[in-house]
């Protein structure tokens, strides 16, 4: 793997995680909401 | 969370997913930059542009909020210059290391760098300034303040200082020399980028807004 698509690959999963963070705090706030 | 909603989370999840591939796989390195450099483009000038969108949005905030005078309009404010702190630092960092492949040292003091400085620097003081006032009501009117002030100095910190001074950072925007100009690919892959990052802005205003107006409530019920 070439130095371009690791860092590709890291910046992938930082962005995933992020997005997961992100979308399970949004539901739990959808449901305090309900 | 509506449909639409859902769909649109994500749509934003792919989208991300593809212009990151698409900013180390896709476009060539661009021209006249050193090594892989010219990556860091796709994610430093989306982050430089959120900051100052969420900045002007914590300011049309306070606007409303010493017209309105409704404690929610401080709560949007202080969300999203919050954001705008967040992604000003990395706009920092993403040019601090474009800095150091290119010119050799993290920091150089570079007009933009020092600039970006001052304004970090005037948009912690805002979160100082609300630690250090108990009232509420208070708070909002004086943090409403500050927050249009220290809007009047994001254009000419980001957009004006850099321009007066003879400075390092390359324009590859508006440059009138096509040579120093991102070509088409990368213009496309940057533009991708910049929706992306102002769709998680949005949604990230949006969540961090209504986490406050849940915290607004029950402290009401409390009282």
């Amino acid at each position: 793997m070439s130095d371009l698509a690791g860092i590709m690959a890291v910046t992938l999963i930082i962005w995933i995680g992020l997005f997961t963070y992100v979308y399970r705090l949004d539901r739990k706030v959808s449901r305090l909401e309900d | 969370m509506t449909r639409i909603g859902t769909a649109l989370k994500w749509l934003l999840l792919v989208w991300m997913a593809v212009v990151i591939w698409a900013a180390f796989m896709w476009v060539p390195s661009a021209s006249g930059f050193k090594g892989e450099s010219s990556r860091i483009v796709f994610f430093h000038v989306p982050t430089a542009w959120v900051a100052t969108l969420a900045f002007l949005v914590s300011c049309v905030a306070s606007v409303m909020y010493l017209k309105r005078r409704s404690p929610q309009d401080d709560n949007r404010a202080a969300v999203s210059a919050g954001l705008g702190l967040v992604f000003a630092v990395l706009a920092t960092v993403t040019g601090a290391i474009f800095a150091k492949i290119m010119w050799g040292a993290y920091w150089n003091w570079d007009p933009r760098q020092t600039s970006i400085t001052i304004l970090l620097l005037i948009y912690a003081a805002y979160f100082a300034l609300r630690g250090a006032v108990p009232d509420p009501e208070k708070r909002a009117t004086l943090a409403a303040v500050y927050s249009i002030l220290a809007f009047v100095t994001v254009p000419f910190l980001m957009f004006v200082v850099p321009r007066i001074y003879w400075s390092l950072h390359p324009d590859v925007i508006t440059n009138p020399d096509p040579d120093n100009r991102l070509d088409s690919a990368h213009l496309r892959v940057l533009l991708a980028s910049l929706a992306g990052f102002t769709g998680l802005y949005v949604w990230l205003y949006t969540l961090g807004s209504r986490i406050e107006a849940i915290r607004h409530r029950r402290r009401q019920e409390v009282l």
